[in-house]
């Protein structure tokens, strides 16, 4: 397991990351999720060691990470770029090589992932020939040899097609089975909602929410719809109640009170029939902007 | 299983996209063809002979041009004169515009006028001008009832000098400028491409990949040591060309004098090449861009200009002393001792001086180099560099 406590990084007056901690467990997908400037980004450079932490550490197998741990990481930045000019076979050998393994291994291992990416017929292209899906692509296998002890990629979506999620998303999944523990961020909350066994949601340098997907949502506030036969503007004066909003038959409102949800019950059948009344379920993306507000 | 050491795989890829890169290929073999012309130019000239066809209009003409012809080569071994009769002197000037002939030699009233089309070659003039002044010597001598051996008898003028050969100091000379010019262009050059392949990674963000998996002295050190190796390779095979060439010109003679001092040329080089490729680095670490490049190596720029114009202009007491500050004496050292004006363990202490300024250098680089790698917003000072925090 991978476990980031205290971690916190100035620059300058401004405190990038203040006081983060979160687990990544093994064996499972951690999404990484905030707004542009959450501290993600930094975050993440920290884990890696690319960037000092002021406070706090990183911990790796319980013990501190060391440099040699890093080397088995797999990486992906957040800007990220290889040799325009070298062929892309070359350059990924290259940069296994940086990270311990042999040439012959990291031939090998590339060349099998590279044919799986479809690019197998590629590999004496230099990397600015390759489309800029390829190019990711390329990027991603640079992360992935040698076989990563742990992952942390920074925004591995962005700029992939449908179909490139797709296999994108497989592949982590695949080494999240394995038992590698994987950290990812992204921008796109649903994708992170479907992948991921863990959230952590980061805004202005904190962490504000973390959690499985059911904790997150048990956490939420518990909200009902309700769909009526005539007018429901009555519902504001039920006491207890937080109407989020009404238009002509149909309303849904936060629970205030515990039961306050029964009584509304009991006065919509006693005015007329009920045609709906439902609890909602937040979707990902209704609880970060909650939680980010 | 043990593993290849950071800097040598980060060296080794230097070299390899280096020596596969066209430009460097092509930049090599066009150095290479200069040099081998440069010296076949001088070998040819050197050795060729030249026949000239000089006219005449009179008997008394015919026989000074003969007596010339039979003189000539006494003379200027590589200079044949060819005798060529013609009318008059309108029929000379004709042949002469024709280009039939080179010279026209007729007498007048001081003595003798050579004409032709444009200024006389020295080799010509000075054959016609000694033989025909040892002609007419002997012809007046002669006239006087004396002999010409008479009339010169104790006037020889026996050249003898205190300090060594001239035309070997002439080659101290050019030698070591050419080093000096060599060293200058060389770390230029490399310089540029080190810097270059730095901001190029920085550019392409790599680094950030890199950063993540290896310590950056490392990859600096790799960059440098992969650098050197290109350059020194070269300079080594121009060095072996231009002594081959060389040795196969009339100049061969200085070649024993001469190979200690390139030897330590080639030690200098080294060291001052690797001192001043951390300043390579440390100015493309400061760009963000390659355009931001030629901004951030102006000081170097200005330090090796520095450095050539020192070793160009100073001498005396200057040159002894800016032949011990690094890392001008990365310059001014080898260019002594091609001169021959220094001591055997002057170089040593020059080098070692050399190699400490060195060490405090790349710590200082690398300080500047691992700080400023991370910062892709735009160029850097070197002030604001050094504060950066890791």
């Amino acid at each position: 397991m991978l476990e980031v406590s205290g971690l916190t990084r100035r620059f300058g007056d401004m405190v990038a990351v203040d006081d983060v901690s979160f687990p990544v467990p093994s064996g499972g997908l951690t999404g990484f999720v905030g707004g542009n400037g959450a501290g993600k980004t930094t975050t993440m450079r920290m884990i890696m060691g690319v960037l000092a932490a002021h406070a706090g550490t990183v911990s790796w197998q319980g013990h501190a990470v060391t440099r040699a741990d890093r080397r088995r990481f797999g990486y992906m930045p957040e800007e990220r770029g290889l040799y325009p000019k070298q062929p892309i076979l070359d350059q990924l050998v290259y940069l296994a090589r940086l990270r311990g393994m042999s040439a012959a291994d990291a031939r090998r291992e590339i060349t099998v992932l590279l044919e799986r990416f479809g690019l197998g017929g590629r590999t004496k292209d230099p990397l600015e020939k390759l489309s800029l899906g390829n190019q990711q692509r390329v990027q991603i296998i640079a992360a992935l040899v040698p076989a990563p002890a742990a992952l942390v990629l920074d925004e591995p979506f962005s700029g992939l097609d449908p179909d490139a999620i797709d296999a994108m998303a497989d592949l982590l999944r695949e080494h999240a089975r394995d038992g590698v523990p994987v950290v990812f961020s992204s921008h796109q909350l649903d994708l992170v909602d479907r992948l991921c066994d863990r959230l952590v949601v980061m805004a202005r340098g904190r962490v504000v929410a973390q959690g499985t997907g059911e904790e997150l949502r048990a956490d939420a506030s518990l909200r009902y719809r309700l769909v009526l036969g005539g007018d429901a503007g009555w519902v504001r004066d039920v006491p207890g109640l937080h109407v989020r909003d009404v238009s002509g038959p149909e309303a849904e409102v936060e629970v205030l009170a515990e039961g306050a949800e029964q009584k509304l019950l009991a006065e919509a059948t006693s005015r007329g029939s009920v045609l709906d009344f439902h609890r909602v379920v937040p979707r990902l993306s209704e609880i970060y902007r909650e939680v980010t507000a | 299983m043990r593993t290849q050491p950071v800097w040598q795989i980060v060296a080794r890829r230097e070299i390899a996209v280096r020596v596969t890169d066209k430009s460097t290929i092509i930049g090599t073999v066009i150095m290479l063809a200069v040099i081998v012309g440069a010296l076949g130019f001088a070998a040819w000239s050197e050795s060729r002979e030249k026949t000239y066809e000089v006219a005449y209009s009179s008997t008394t003409s015919q026989a000074m041009v003969e007596g010339i012809a039979e003189r000539s080569t006494e003379i200027d071994e590589k200079v044949h004169i060819e005798p060529v009769a013609v009318d008059d002197a309108d029929a000379a000037e004709h042949a002469l515009e024709e280009e039939q002939i080179d010279a026209y030699l007729h007498p007048d009233a001081d003595g003798w006028t050579l004409l032709t089309l444009a200024e006389a070659d020295s080799e010509l003039r000075g054959v016609v001008e000694q033989a025909v002044e040892a002609i007419v010597l002997t012809g007046n001598a002669e006239a006087a009832g004396t002999s010409a051996a008479e009339l010169t008898k104790g006037s020889a003028v026996a050249l003898d000098q205190i300090e060594g050969d001239s035309e070997l100091t002439a080659i101290r000379w050019v030698v070591g400028y050419a080093l000096a010019i060599v060293f200058y262009f060389a770390s230029i050059m490399f310089g540029m491409t080190l810097a270059n392949s730095v901001v190029e990674e920085k550019q392409s963000r790599i680094v950030e990949m890199i950063a993540a998996a290896v310590p950056l002295r490392q990859l600096l050190a790799g960059k440098i040591i992969g650098n050197a190796v290109i350059a020194v390779g070269q300079m080594l095979i121009y060095v072996a060309v231009g002594l081959v060439g060389l040795s196969l010109t009339d100049f061969s003679f200085a070649l024993p004098a001469l190979s200690g001092a390139i030897g330590w040329f080639v030690i200098f080089f080294l060291v001052g090449f690797v001192v001043l490729s951390t300043l390579w680095a440390v100015a493309g670490a400061l760009a963000s861009r390659t355009e931001d490049l030629q901004s951030s190596s102006t000081p170097i720029t200005m330090l090796l200009m520095v450095m050539f114009f020192g070793a160009l202009y100073l001498d005396g007491v200057g040159e002894v002393i800016g032949s011990y500050i690094p890392p001008l004496s990365a310059v001014l050292m080898p260019m002594r001792l091609v001169d021959g004006t220094a001591a055997w363990w002057e170089p040593i202490i020059a080098l070692v001086l050399l190699l400490a300024f060195g060490v405090a250098l790349v710590r200082l680089a690398e300080r500047l180099y691992s700080r400023a790698l991370l910062q892709t917003g735009g160029q850097l000072s070197l002030k604001a560099a050094w504060r950066l925090e890791e």
